[in-house]
């Protein structure tokens, strides 16, 4: 079985003893995020992201389908992320891995049970059709923080992405084509994210963001799932090294502080982004080709 | 018509990769190759004198299915002709090709992967030179739509295709090997001759026997796809040795 290439020992105590120092291998402050890029592709809800060296695309998709029987007012809504040996030669095509479950349980936790996109709203007619809301996450390039990374750009995907209009008529739904009429957006109640800390020589250093050398030279995670108002809507201390629980009131604090200012990044760039579609959109209106 | 664009080594982790869009299609799809690397898992399913080739097929926004392992299929039988399986250092070892679909229409279920093949093996074969994987040719693949009235249209939309009577995706390789031939639909050799033609046409420029094919290379109007593989590898190696070539 393929796995990740492991620390040297000298490489361990290079990065202990650095942050013994508090320096980091790429001069970053302890609590301080790589420099996040955030880009959509033509499609709506086409998100490619970049974190440091990590980088994903994730792609939302919706389809009409019939509710599950106990919950016929709800649609569905799925994440599903696949490591392939794209993103590191050490995740194997095809088989799930422990990352693989911990990343996506993170995920579900965090968007999906917060109810960070009002799955009711996806609902037409009760008990016999629904939208179902797919993310696909494609992991291209990992070094490091994947749960944080691909729980932006799915909350942004979410945010970008626009379904088609439905409207139920005589009790036949009708689906407009992306070209008859406005798309809507999705209906997202609040804005979750999730921030990972990696903890160090007995939990005196605690960092945000690791790359995947300093990953690989922790002790132990903490992951905290909270949204721009300041409600914890997820919290993980599984395994590795025991943490002070003053230090774990202060890092809420810390993610609290780190998600306002990724989302206030992310609404930045979508608006960006959807004043340039709404000018390229008045442009094809009022070009003489244009059919009317 | 717009060509295709396609751009190599543009990821940090892979040992070669490459990205391949197609305008007329839309499709865009991102390959990477890692090779060559141990496959401890299936011993037992290791040739002793080559390389076993491994594609894998991740679906843009869809649940993977039948559709993705048959079109896996085709492509591990034409890659593995295009690679130096037994060269020193392959054998026993594996090579790993992963392709994701990044852009285009969603394929729907038991819907057949033909519309997507080319851009399939384009991105796979840059993304193996790009690994620095031997091989001892190119190849070039282009899909052709025979539309009802007899006409044959070269890279079709999704919306052409689905309407066309048959489609064919068609491969050749550098020395003018007929590599794959996947058609769908309702077609007769007479057709299939006429495609064929076209497709050569299409992959390799100008049909002049005995030239060795660099006669029409450099034309934006009708170059061929043939062409276009060579001059994202030339542009690629051109920016790899940049260093060297400032120092002469």
């Amino acid at each position: 079985m393929s796995r990740e290439a492991p620390l040297s020992v000298a490489e361990r105590d290079f990065i202990l003893k650095a942050l013994q120092e508090n320096t980091r291998l790429d001069g970053r402050e302890a609590d301080q995020f790589r420099p996040l890029s955030i880009s959509f592709g033509e499609e709506y809800g086409h998100v490619k992201l970049q974190l440091g060296k990590t980088s994903i695309i994730v792609r939302i998709s919706a389809e009409v389908t019939k509710p599950r029987d106990d919950r016929p007012f709800d649609g569905l809504f799925d994440i599903s992320i696949e490591l392939t040996a794209m993103g590191s030669p050490g995740w194997e095509n095809g088989r799930t891995s422990d990352q693989e479950a911990s990343v996506s349980h993170v995920l579900d936790r965090v968007v999906r049970h917060s109810n960070a996109l009002d799955t009711e709203s996806l609902c037409i007619v009760k008990g016999v059709s629904c939208w179902s809301i797919r993310a696909d996450i494609h992991v291209i390039d990992y070094d490091g923080n994947l749960t944080d990374a691909a729980c932006i750009a799915v909350m942004t995907g979410l945010q970008h992405f626009r379904r088609p209009d439905a409207v139920v008529r005589d009790g036949h739904v009708i689906v407009y084509k992306v070209e008859d009429r406005v798309p809507v957006a999705l209906n997202i109640t609040h804005k979750p994210l999730s921030v990972t800390f990696n903890s160090f020589n007995d939990g005196r250093d605690i960092i945000v963001d690791a790359t995947l050398k300093e990953e690989q030279a922790a002790e132990g995670e903490l992951v905290i799932g909270i949204n721009s108002g300041g409600e914890v809507c997820f919290m993980s201390k599984f395994s590795g090294a025991p943490l002070d629980p003053l230090s774990i009131v202060s890092k809420v604090n810390v993610a609290l502080e780190k998600v306002k200012a990724l989302n206030a990044q992310v609404d930045k760039v979508l608006q960006v982004d959807l004043a340039k579609r709404a000018k390229l959109g008045m442009a094809d209106e009022s070009r003489a080709a244009n059919d009317r | 018509m717009v060509g295709p664009t396609a751009s190599l080594s543009n990821l940090h982790r892979a040992d070669g990769s490459a990205s391949y869009k197609c305008p007329a299609t839309g499709f865009a799809v991102l390959g990477a190759v890692n090779g060559p690397v141990e496959l401890p898992a299936r011993r037992d399913a290791l040739k002793p004198e080559e390389a076993t080739v491994e594609v894998f097929v991740k679906p843009g926004n869809a649940v993977p299915g039948v559709g993705e392992k048959y079109v896996e299929g085709i492509l591990r039988d034409v890659l593995s002709t295009v690679i130096l399986r037994r060269e020193k250092g392959l054998p026993r070892r594996g090579v790993v090709i992963t392709l994701a679909i990044v852009g285009g229409e969603a394929t729907e279920r038991g819907d057949s992967y033909l519309t997507l093949l080319p851009a399939l093996l384009h991105a796979a074969q840059l993304a193996l030179i790009s690994a620095a994987i031997p091989l001892p040719m190119t190849l070039a693949t282009t899909l052709l739509g025979v539309t009802r009235s007899g006409e044959i249209i070269r890279d079709p939309s999704p919306a052409v295709a689905k309407a066309a009577t048959s489609l064919h995706a068609i491969s050749f390789s550098s020395k003018g090997h007929l590599l794959m031939n996947e058609s769908l639909g309702r077609f007769d050799f007479d057709t299939w001759e006429l495609v064929r033609q076209q497709a050569a046409t299409i992959c390799r420029g100008a049909a002049t026997p005995g030239s060795d094919g660099d006669a029409a290379m450099g034309g934006t109007d009708n170059a061929h796809v043939d062409g276009f593989v060579r001059e994202t590898v030339e542009d690629h190696l051109h920016r790899d040795y940049n260093w060297k070539l400032e120092s002469i």
